[in-house]
């Protein structure tokens, strides 16, 4: 039957269908919600809502099959409400079942415009079935049955009154129990409309409009470059160019601010996929949810919804051990999974954790090389990550058994592919036994990025500034011959590959022009400016030598055809500030085409310098120390090790105390007179801090070792010098000990220097 | 570059039985999406290459741009003319002097803005000329001595007084159809 029948109908219909889904979803997170609060009142009541709305307006609108579906989950729910039914496993899989059904209707409705000819008997009898359960529950007062298609809920008083039952009752203890706690409505009314509150200040927009206020902003973001780059010279112009720009970077992060919507939507449809697959799999399976409130562009939200689906589905499936399994290898037979959302600069991180068994990466190896995927010999060299790497390869599925569920082979791959065509990036990391965590990497901003303008051979290209590490310029030479100076284009060959030496690092070359016309040599002239744009992709780094640099600009990415997109090296093309069309340059494709790999030598000079951060951050680092009232700072760095001697060890050479390990001769440095302070006891212990000065090493007397902190620079007032000999420490000015101060032992020297004459 | 659409040429003095020559009516921004005149008449937009004129149904061109200038794309097909910026979004040309085996014209061309596949695509061609209505009565298909070139971009030809108005189909010449085509024969 169609109950359309005409426009004001269809308006009021959409309406219905809009506010329906919605009520449906929410009923959704309260029926998972319940099972692990089966008593919680509030959720009770809002299922109740979600139905007793649906069920008002169908009469209204004319939708007779779903009126009688949504009046017998009703009955069910007005005795969960009232505290006659005790929510359990089956009652709620009865009612995710008749919020399925519902939701197939109204799918059909929007389809269609008709509701469909299902039959429904069997839910409905099963629904009643429900109602009448064989465990010992108080009798349920059969309440009286709605009347009319009032959307109000009913007043205490109406459900107390029992009436004549008009659905069956099976013969059960004849105990009249009494009513459910009638005040339980009555709260409920209040929060009902503090919520209609909270929704009287949004607004539910097309998302066609926003895309199009989107569009429009973006085209307001060329013309300004075009205003400004037109107005530049114009003095006049500077301040309303200025105000311009302000305006409009305003105006677009507003529009992009209404577009971003919370990570809780998709996380939202979760705790449902896990029960019902937990279920099917017999897992158990706990699922904890951090970072709901993330907040997300809403197409880009839409774009992982069904990635992250297949990786919870994954994780079930593959990763979380049945619960018998778990307990023989010492785990909790609960598993967990663990989905969390994260901002991280200019990206949102969405990780998917389990700690079910991990990958097996010999297993993967094994397969990928039965599949033909790779070659034993290149298997044998990858790296263990490398391998995790090979299951995003299209039709990749250890699973020996392709399951409903997952296995088929086609799931990372997509997970991947839907992923990077949005601008992310998936990682994955796997502990043998422990879990598996996939992290999808996803960028915050679509469409405008900042860009560096460089130019080859008359061209402009945009690079986005996201990849851009650094810039050389390398002058021309002033005769036109290369010289072995730092500041020419000195480029070094290995196996046919130019190199650049960069502080010391070699730095893989390509050369934009002989990129981008293959025949032509590449032109390394020296009779003119040179440019390195320094780029990163993804561990990839490569300089890219163009002729010319612009300015940096914000630019609107616009797509390509398919046909130019095929090329490999252009992501997008735009519209520049002085109205030239530019191609957007693609550092991650332009790296592989140019076979750039994360070469081993930067992987070890990365390690090095992280070495060498780690380095100088300890440098930075004093220990703390009192001497007879009197606090220092020595170097962390240079503190070997920390010796507790009783006084008796401490030998004189003359007037100076030292310590003797083994024939090895320490100078004690003692100018706070801690010796002093212990003499006469032999057995009183003394603390000496050994450190390394230079090729020798001195101890420091000390009383006590009070902390490690890190050191503040200190500058004489109104200067920028820095004042040396002093750090501060924990707020105070604190001296530093000068181990270079205390004097070397006269003795040693003469010792050296016979035992060298003695060789 | 401008994107505001060209004046069609007016009518010109001797019009003969068959044909006739209809300037655009409205101010040009975009032509008439007209279908069919009649059962037997058919609206062309004619373009002008070299000596040569060709026709393209009406119903395909979403608009005209004129005096263009194509920026090029490195290491594109060599169908490819360059892209343009149209109307907030960049479009992907087609050089028709290219497909028909011409040396290519220096200076600006015109763009017949043609649906495609992926949304649209712009057709280079030296100038628009008028829009011609013509009779099916007049159309020949593609004479099997055409070569295999010319018979994948042809779309027969209607007979004109004392000329041939060779008629391109805009499906043959969307860049991806060009490109799948040429995958397909290499």
């Amino acid at each position: 039957m169609n109950p359309l029948n005409g426009s004001k109908m269809d308006e009021l219909t959409r309406e219905f269908l809009i506010e329906s889904q919605e009520g449906l979803d929410r009923m959704e997170r309260c029926l998972t919600d319940l099972e692990t609060n089966p008593q919680d009142t509030a959720l009770l009541a809002e299922i109740f809502r979600s139905v007793h709305t649906i069920k008002g307006t169908t009469g209204f609108l004319g939708f007779k099959r779903l009126e009688k579906v949504a009046h017998a989950g009703e009955n069910l729910l007005g005795l969960l409400r009232d505290g006659k039914l005790t929510a359990n496993r089956q009652i709620i899989t009865g009612l995710l079942q008749l919020l399925d059904r519902l939701r197939l209707i109204l799918k059909c409705i929007e389809t269609e415009e008709s509701e469909g000819d299902g039959d429904d008997q069997t839910l409905i009898a099963r629904l009643a079935e429900l109602q009448a359960p064989a465990a010992p529950q108080p009798q349920p007062a059969r309440a009286e049955p709605r009347t009319g298609a009032s959307a109000s809920a009913s007043t205490p008083s109406s459900i107390a009154a029992p009436e004549s039952q008009a659905i069956p009752q099976p013969a059960g203890s004849a105990a009249s129990a009494q009513p459910a706690p009638q005040t339980s409505l009555e709260p409920e009314l209040d929060p009902a409309r503090t919520r209609s509150t909270a929704a009287e200040s949004t607004l539910r927009v097309d998302v066609t409009l926003l895309n199009r206020m989107m569009n429009l902003v973006g085209e307001l973001v060329l013309t300004r470059n075009q205003v400004l780059q037109a107005t530049a010279a114009d003095p006049k112009m500077t301040l309303l160019s200025r105000r311009l720009d302000m305006v409009t970077a305003d105006l677009r992060e507003s529009v992009m601010k209404a577009r971003m919507q919370p990570v809780s939507n998709i996380f939202s449809k979760m705790p449902r996929i896990v029960r019902d697959l937990s279920q099917t799999l017999g897992r158990i399976v706990r699922l904890q949810v951090e970072g709901q409130e993330t907040e997300l562009d809403k197409s880009l939200l839409e774009a992982i919804k069904d990635p992250l689906t297949h990786a919870v589905r994954n994780s079930l499936d593959h990763g979380i051990e049945p619960p018998a399994v778990r307990q023989a290898a010492g785990k909790a037979p609960e598993g967990t999974l663990k989905l969390r959302a994260s901002h991280e600069g200019s990206h949102v991180i969405i990780e998917v954790t389990d700690d079910g068994a991990g990958i097996d990466v010999e297993k993967i190896r094994a397969k990928a090389i039965e599949r033909g995927m790779i070659t034993v010999e290149r298997a044998a060299h990858l790296s263990e990550r490398e391998i995790l790497q090979l299951i995003f390869l299209p039709g990749f599925s250890t699973a020996a058994a392709v399951t409903n569920v997952s296995g088929r082979g086609v799931g990372m791959d997509v997970v991947r592919t839907n992923v990077e065509r949005i601008g992310g990036k998936v990682e994955i990391d796997s502990q043998p036994g422990r879990g598996t965590t996939l992290r999808l990497r996803i960028p915050l901003t679509l469409a405008i990025i900042p860009a560096l303008i460089v130019r080859s051979r008359t061209q402009s290209f945009a690079l986005p500034q996201g990849s851009l590490f650094e810039l050389v310029h390398i002058p021309r030479s002033e005769d036109g011959v290369p010289d072995s100076s730092e500041s020419r284009l000195t480029i070094e060959w290995m196996e046919g590959a130019p190199l650049y030496r960069l502080r010391g690092k070699l730095l893989p070359l390509v050369f934009l022009d002989r990129l981008l016309s293959p025949g032509v040599d590449a032109s390394v002239a020296n009779d003119r400016d040179n440019f390195i744009a320094v780029l990163d992709a993804d561990g990839r780094r490569f300089g890219l030598v163009v002729d010319g640099l612009a300015d940096p600009e914000e630019i609107v990415v616009k797509p390509l055809s398919s046909v130019l997109k095929d090329i490999g090296i252009f992501s997008g093309a735009t519209v520049l500030g002085n109205a030239d069309l530019a191609l957007i340059l693609d550092p991650g494709s332009i790296a592989l085409k140019a076979g750039i790999d994360i070469s081993k030598e930067d992987k070890n000079a990365l390690e090095a310098a992280e070495a060498e951060e780690e380095f100088d951050a300890m440098r930075n680092q004093f220990l703390l120390v009192e001497a007879a009232g009197r606090r220092a700072a020595v170097h962390l760095a240079d503190v070997l090790r920390i010796e507790n001697v009783p006084l008796s060890r401490v030998e004189y050479i003359g007037y100076r105390p030292v310590l003797n390990f083994e024939g090895q001769l320490l100078p004690i440095e003692d100018s706070g007179g801690v010796l002093a302070a212990v003499e006469g006891n032999p057995e009183a212990k003394i603390i000496v801090v050994v450190c390394r000065d230079g090729q020798r090493q001195v101890g420091i007397a000390v009383s006590q070792v009070l902390d490690v902190a890190a050191g503040g620079d200190l500058f004489e007032a109104g200067t920028t010098v820095r004042t040396v000999g002093v750090t501060l420490l924990k707020e105070r000015v604190t001296g530093m000990v000068d181990l270079s101060g205390v004097s070397p032992l006269p003795a040693e020297e003469s010792a050296t220097a016979e035992f060298s004459h003695a060789e | 570059m401008s994107s505001i659409a060209t004046e069609v040429a007016p009518r010109t003095t001797t019009t003969p039985e068959s044909i006739s020559q209809t300037p655009l009516r409205a101010p040009a921004r975009r032509l008439r999406k007209g279908t069919e005149v009649s059962a037997s008449l058919v609206e062309v937009c004619s373009v002008r290459l070299g000596e040569n004129l060709y026709g393209v149904p009406i119903t395909h061109i979403l608009e005209i741009v004129g005096a263009a200038r194509p920026q090029p794309v490195p290491l594109a097909p060599p169908f490819v003319g360059g892209l343009v910026s149209y109307r907030g979004d960049v479009l992907t040309t087609v050089s028709l002097r290219h497909l028909l085996g011409m040396e290519p014209k220096p200076g600006s061309q015109d763009i017949l803005v043609l649906e495609s596949v992926e949304g649209c695509y712009g057709l280079l061609v030296d100038s628009v000329s008028e829009v011609l209505t013509v009779s099916s009565a007049d159309f020949e298909s593609n004479p099997s001595i055409l070569d295999q070139r010319r018979k994948a971009l042809f779309a027969g030809a209607y007979k004109l007084k004392g000329s041939l108005l060779v008629m391109l189909d805009p499906e043959r010449l969307d860049p991806i159809h060009l490109s799948a085509s040429q995958a397909a024969s290499s």
